[in-house]
């Protein structure tokens, strides 16, 4: 039997829940809590397996409360249980030590799904949110291949890259040097060519890794 | 101790000074002006010319002695003292300013003086004067109860004769000297009448000008921006009051400006709810009128299939609703701008954005990770990038759009930087056409953090938007 407590600030909404996990054969609700307090108390009073946690509710940070059950409770799975489709809310909550992260409209099964596989002890993520989770996988776009190296380019040219790539302005850069702005634009347009680079951002990238962004 | 009291003085000069009119200040530096040139003047002519007159009266004094002296010779060798006296009286009668004439014999007997008869003849005055042997004169000033007298003496016949000594007043040169002082002083006193007069006429035309940039600048202090100073001179108080004016004018443009906008503004956000009513009425509110219609309908149905068809349905009306509502929530305030902060925000808003627009767009964070900044900054810096990102989706036509954060500990860098058509700034700013006001209020937006938003653009070239916000102090 998975013993299960549902934290969500809306009443009708674990009425809803109760109901539904109630009819399930392996799943019994033992507990329910509208905010992040009361989630803690009656965590440490129940010790259920699995808490469903809603990360917006009055009071406490969603995630405060998860960070704070993982050290009261640290055996029971937190399966998130949010509105907030955002890889970014996913991937704190997996930070904060969430066993599953599930969005609310899910369908019932993946619900119950997902509560058994958190439950004997699996990660439980919804396929809405996994492509984030792919996204880190697979490698940053690969910078452009330089078409030659940054010591080829001339002096000029590295210098306007560089004032470029610290986020000044072509006309601050022209003062600076001396020289109009159309010429700074020429210089930048022909650094960036010889580089193969696009972007401001890819500027900026580019001299990190190369180690050529110095503060100034 | 000796500082302090150079210190109280000073204030007390500053008090003095400070707390009297500008009319005084310029009369006073006239009036003293002229005094001390007058006064001087006078002093000095006084001194000089004593000193000339009185080396004149003695030299035309020793002159006349010596004639006397001259002429007495034969009187005094034959003894004549009758024809001595009257040549010595005859002398005094007609020069007033010989006070006394006498003959000593080479004994040093009166032989004849002007005292008249009796024994008036002052005692001490023979020996008052002597003259030394050989010398042609000896010049011995008196001081009598008469005033100065300069006692000449001169020999007669080489000294063989005896002396004769000539007593000579100084009152002549005196009243000479009080003649010239007196008109000196009174015309010191005419031109300083004058200066006066002349000084008010200045002192008119210098703060004349001066009021009137003072009620100007009260009207400009109760916001009327038509108040203009009058240029009455081409000096630097005439500058002053054209500088006076630009300012003004300058003001009032910006008053205008900032009207227009804030009317547009406040438009703009009455709009923005306008919607966002309609679609919580017409869409939300709908589709929960629904949903409650579907659910009657399933009180009343009992086939199985009808019932899993009509639920199902049912079930997507939800999620649809809850996709809008997702939607019109993110639109009025990310929640992740609150709880996990900018880089997050801009970046869920730009997986939104390539996904709407097809744009691709490049973000670059330097120096922000773990960093949170303060939320107004962070709501700033995020509808900054949200507008500039909208106006290169609805303007640009552009393919690329790099947005690129640097944080130093000191100031927050945010670059917009689209590939797109550009615009002539300049001209967009200057005539007012619809996306001014969202440059405009990305402009208010970045002041009112404290930071600075350039953005450099031409037809062709592209569009990159700068904004700059200092970190210090946060």
């Amino acid at each position: 039997m998975i013993r299960v407590l549902i934290a969500d600030d809306h009443a009708v909404f674990r009425a809803g829940l109760r109901m539904l996990l109630g009819a399930q054969p392996d799943i019994e609700v033992v507990g329910e809590a509208g905010d992040g307090w009361q989630t803690l108390k009656q965590a440490e009073r129940i010790r259920p397996d699995v808490i469903l946690l809603d990360l917006t509710m009055p009071g406490m940070p969603g995630l405060q409360t998860l960070a704070l059950l993982r050290r009261q409770v640290p055996d029971a799975k937190i399966l998130i249980l949010t509105m907030h489709e955002d890889e970014a809310y996913l991937r704190q909550a997996l930070a904060e030590g969430a066993a599953g992260y599930i969005i609310k409209r899910a369908t019932d099964e993946e619900l119950v799904t997902a509560i058994r596989a958190v439950a004997r002890g699996e990660i439980y993520i919804h396929p809405a949110m996994t492509r984030a989770l792919l996204e880190d996988l697979i490698p940053a776009p690969k910078l452009p291949e330089a078409h030659e190296p940054w010591e080829s380019l001339s002096e000029r040219e590295q210098q306007v890259l560089r004032l470029v790539a610290v986020g000044h302005t072509n006309q601050e850069i022209a003062d600076r040097l001396g020289l109009s702005v159309k010429t700074v634009e020429t210089y930048r347009a022909r650094g960036m060519e010889k580089l193969g680079l696009r972007t401001r951002a890819q500027l900026v990238r580019y001299m990190i890794q190369k180690g050529l962004l110095k503060e100034e | 101790m000796k500082r302090q009291v150079l210190q109280r003085a000073i204030e007390r000069f500053w008090e003095i000074a400070g707390g009297v009119s500008v009319r005084t200040k310029i009369l006073g530096i006239v009036l003293g002006g002229t005094l001390l040139f007058g006064m001087t003047t006078v002093l000095q002519v006084r001194y000089a010319l004593h000193q000339v007159l009185v080396a004149r009266t003695q030299d035309w004094g020793i002159a006349i002695a010596s004639d006397l002296a001259a002429r007495s010779t034969d009187l005094v060798l034959i003894n004549d003292l009758l024809g001595l006296y009257r040549l010595l009286k005859d002398a005094v009668d007609h020069n007033p300013e010989i006070r006394y004439l006498f003959v000593l014999s080479p004994q040093g007997e009166v032989l004849a003086h002007t005292f008249g008869t009796g024994p008036e003849f002052p005692a001490g005055l023979i020996e008052a004067n002597t003259l030394p042997p050989g010398a042609s004169y000896h010049l011995q000033p008196l001081r009598t109860p008469e005033g100065i007298i300069w006692d000449i003496a001169v020999p007669i016949f080489r000294g063989r004769a005896g002396v004769l000594r000539l007593g000579l007043r100084d009152t002549a040169v005196r009243a000479a000297v009080n003649t010239v002082t007196t008109w000196l002083l009174l015309t010191t006193i005419a031109v300083s009448a004058l200066s006066i007069g002349i000084a008010l006429i200045l002192t008119h035309l210098i703060v004349r000008p001066i009021r009137g940039l003072v009620a100007m600048t009260e009207r400009v202090a109760r916001r009327d921006f038509t108040a203009r100073a009058t240029v009455w001179a081409n000096d630097e108080i005439g500058a002053l009051a054209q500088a006076f004016n630009n300012m003004v004018e300058e003001l009032g443009q910006q008053e205008r400006m900032r009207a227009f906008y804030l009317q547009r503004i406040i438009e703009a956000q009455e709009e923005e709810r306008r919607r966002i009513a309609r679609e919580l009425h017409d869409e939300t509110g709908q589709a929960l009128a629904s949903l409650r219609v579907g659910l009657r309908n399933l009180e009343q149905t009992t086939a199985p299939e009808a019932l899993r068809s009509r639920l199902e349905d049912l079930y997507q009306l939800v999620d649809e609703t809850l996709r809008r509502v997702r939607r019109l929530a993110f639109e009025l305030r990310p929640s992740v701008l609150d709880d996990l902060g900018l880089v997050a925000a801009l970046e869920r808003y730009i997986r939104d954005y390539r996904e709407r627009f097809g744009i691709e767009v490049e973000m670059q964070v330097v120096g922000l990770d773990e960093r949170r900044i303060p939320p107004t900054i962070e709501t700033a810096v995020y509808r900054i990038v949200q507008e500039a990102l909208t106006n290169a989706a609805k303007h640009a036509k552009c393919q690329r759009i790099s947005v690129l954060l640097q944080a130093s500990p000191r100031l927050l860098s945010v670059i917009v930087e689209d590939d797109g058509c550009g615009f002539d700034v300049e001209y967009v700013l200057r005539d007012g056409r619809e996306n001014r006001l969202g440059l405009y209020g990305m402009r208010e937006r970045a002041q009112l953090v404290g930071g600075t938003l350039t953005i450099e653009s031409a037809p062709g070239r592209g569009t990159t938007v700068y904004l700059r916000v200092p970190l210090e102090g946060v």
